[in-house]
């Protein structure tokens, strides 16, 4: 049983249960060597696989109700950025360690109203801030195949989860590629929507003009459903937006590959850049290929800010940081060390308190200081929000020629554990190709289409305007159609 | 180009009330620096007159009525905010009596 479709089959023709079905996940993560989830919520879970399975029995007399509870019994794993009530949420840093929130995010209420079942907290980088995962307070998230490699990150504990069948899908977060990178990497669809679409009540804030929460699934399909479940206006966000939503799931399965006919596909010419693996930009092309063989329109366009793109980000997720992280002073929530009942000032308590960030977070936060200190204010954050519109002009120009682009979602397959982490800026370009069209808030995703030749995931990169996912997830599952089984 | 070096390092992490190791310092001279200089290379484009984009939404926040929602209280009566508070007393946040 692989997708959301396969599994609820299986609940109808009695062959499977979701108290059964939960089971064999605790089963195969107690068993896995990933260390992808940091909690289990396995006595929550249980209890209500066990209300879904009778319920299946005597309310709905075996057939899943798929209409109104589309993720019937669905196990999924939710990344730890995302409060649940009264289950421990770290956001994978020691700072956190013990903070029980009484309260629950948005994005996990849809879910499980909708019928899915939550097995536990998945591993991450440090306040989803890395790309590898090596930057969790909890250890790294281990590849699903190749145990040498990173997941991606900062969603690594999702990537691997959904890759090794720890769960059927899982809730990623994307700031600059949090998702699309580790979906990537794992070989899976990772989704973010456009900013806006999904309510982050509840997600632990990194930098909040660019954080959002997507789903990270086997299949197109089942992306589209659960991005379909979590979107709309919330109360609690007011950035959401009320923007027609539209079915994304009937899209997913009713596209076919002859759909792509005369569909305008953009090529950046700036993501296709010296420095990408061979192998990576020969897959992407590859498929370019087969998307104009089948009848796709391929047009060149350019964006011609790409180049900027690291550097832009890195001055204004940094800077939100810097200001979201001045929340944890250790008084309301968060650990205390004992050193910091010495404290003669409440300087000296704070930093203490601060001890508990790891160092790439502590990085970050000075990183953002800096940039918003006096002095240097002009530029450098004001400066980059300047760049960051250019960016999303860009996109605007691009966008009047082409309905969808596509490009690598990364220079390179998975790489090595360790191979990264002593050069920050040498990491941060891993994620050169995501990060633009986060600047812009556009909707994008990373579908796989080939392996390289050690058998690690190439992912295609497809991004598409504002609110129009459903032009998205067409794309997505035509790519997903003709890359067939070389992925 | 902003030099950076142990003491820039220091000030910007006591207004970021942070106490950073001897060799966290050098890592950051080394790693920050090296990223600044990355940054550098914006000061190439010309953004006159371009209106710095600062949120992810246009035209405004959508904001709801102000109406108070009260957080149901757990059994025992104790608001439940409290309990991942590290020290609590009265139902309130307890912190150490400092002074200055």
């Amino acid at each position: 049983m692989k997708t959301i479709h396969e599994i609820h089959n299986a609940f109808d023709l009695g062959k499977s249960t979701p108290l059964e079905l939960t089971q064999q996940f605790f089963n195969q993560i107690k068993a896995s060597h990933h260390n992808a989830f940091i909690t289990l919520c396995e006595a929550r879970a249980l209890n209500q696989a066990q209300i879904l399975t009778d319920d299946l029995k005597l309310k709905y007399n075996g057939k899943v109700p798929r209409t109104e509870k589309p993720l019937y019994g669905i196990p999924l794993g939710i990344k730890d950025v995302l409060t649940m009530d009264g289950v421990r949420t770290t956001c994978a840093s020691k700072m956190l360690e013990n903070y029980i929130p009484p309260y629950t995010a948005t994005a996990v209420i849809k879910l499980e109203n909708a019928g899915a079942i939550s097995l536990g907290k998945l591993n991450m980088d440090e306040f989803a801030m890395g790309s590898s995962n090596e930057n969790s307070a909890f250890g790294p998230v281990i590849h699903p195949t190749h145990s040498d490699r990173v997941p991606g990150g900062s969603s690594g504990g999702s990537g691997t989860a959904v890759a090794a069948n720890l769960c059927v899908a899982a809730l990623g977060t994307d700031t600059g590629g949090s998702i699309r990178l580790p979906a990537s990497f794992c070989g899976i669809v990772g989704m973010k929507p456009t900013y806006g679409r999904i309510s982050r009540y509840g997600q632990i804030a990194f930098a909040s003009s660019l954080d959002q929460i997507g789903p990270m699934t086997k299949t197109v399909e089942d992306a589209a459903l659960l991005c379909e479940v979590m979107s709309g206006v919330d109360d609690k966000d007011s950035t959401t937006a009320d923007v027609k939503v539209d079915s994304w799931f009937k899209t997913a399965r009713d596209t076919k590959v002859e759909n792509v006919k005369g569909l305008r596909v953009g090529v950046p010419q700036e993501y296709f850049i010296d420095g990408i693996d061979a192998e990576v930009k020969n897959a992407i092309e590859g498929m370019i290929q087969k998307l104009k063989a089948e009848g796709a329109e391929i047009i060149p366009v350019t964006l011609p800010h790409t180049q900027y793109a690291v550097a832009t980000y890195y001055v204004i997720a940094v800077s939100e940081a810097s200001s979201n992280l001045s929340r944890y002073d250790g008084v309301r929530f968060g650990v205390r060390p004992p050193e910091a009942m010495q404290a003669r000032t409440l300087v000296d308590f704070y930093k203490k308190v601060r001890v508990n960030f790891g160092s790439e977070v502590k990085r970050r936060i000075i990183l953002g200081t800096f940039a918003l200190s006096s002095g240097y204010y002009d530029a450098y954050y004001r400066k980059a929000g300047q760049v960051r519109r250019l960016m999303r002009t860009d996109f605007e120009n691009a966008f009047q020629k082409v309905d969808v682009m596509v490009s690598p979602v990364s220079p390179s397959t998975a790489f090595k554990l360790g191979e990264k982490s002593k050069d920050p800026l040498k990491m941060y370009l891993t994620d050169i190709f995501t990060i633009p069209a986060s600047m812009a808030g556009l909707p994008a995703m990373s579908v796989p289409v080939a392996k390289d030749h050690q058998g690690l995931s190439i992912g295609m990169h497809l991004i598409a305007p504002r609110f129009n996912e459903n032009v998205l997830i067409k794309a997505a599952r035509i790519v997903e159609l003709l890359a067939g089984d070389s992925k | 180009m902003i030099e950076v070096n142990a003491a820039l390092i220091q000030k910007v992490a006591d207004l970021s009330r942070l106490e950073l190791s001897e060799q966290e310092i050098q890592d950051y001279v080394k790693s920050i620096g090296d990223i600044l200089k990355h940054v550098e290379q914006l000061n190439s484009i010309n953004t006159d007159g371009i209106e710095p984009m600062n949120y992810g939404v246009d035209g405004g926040l959508r904001l709801r009525e102000d109406i108070v929602e009260v957080l149901q209280p757990k059994q025992d009566g104790k608001p439940r905010i409290l309990e991942s508070a590290p020290e609590v007393l009265h139902d309130g946040f307890k912190v150490p009596q400092m002074i200055g």
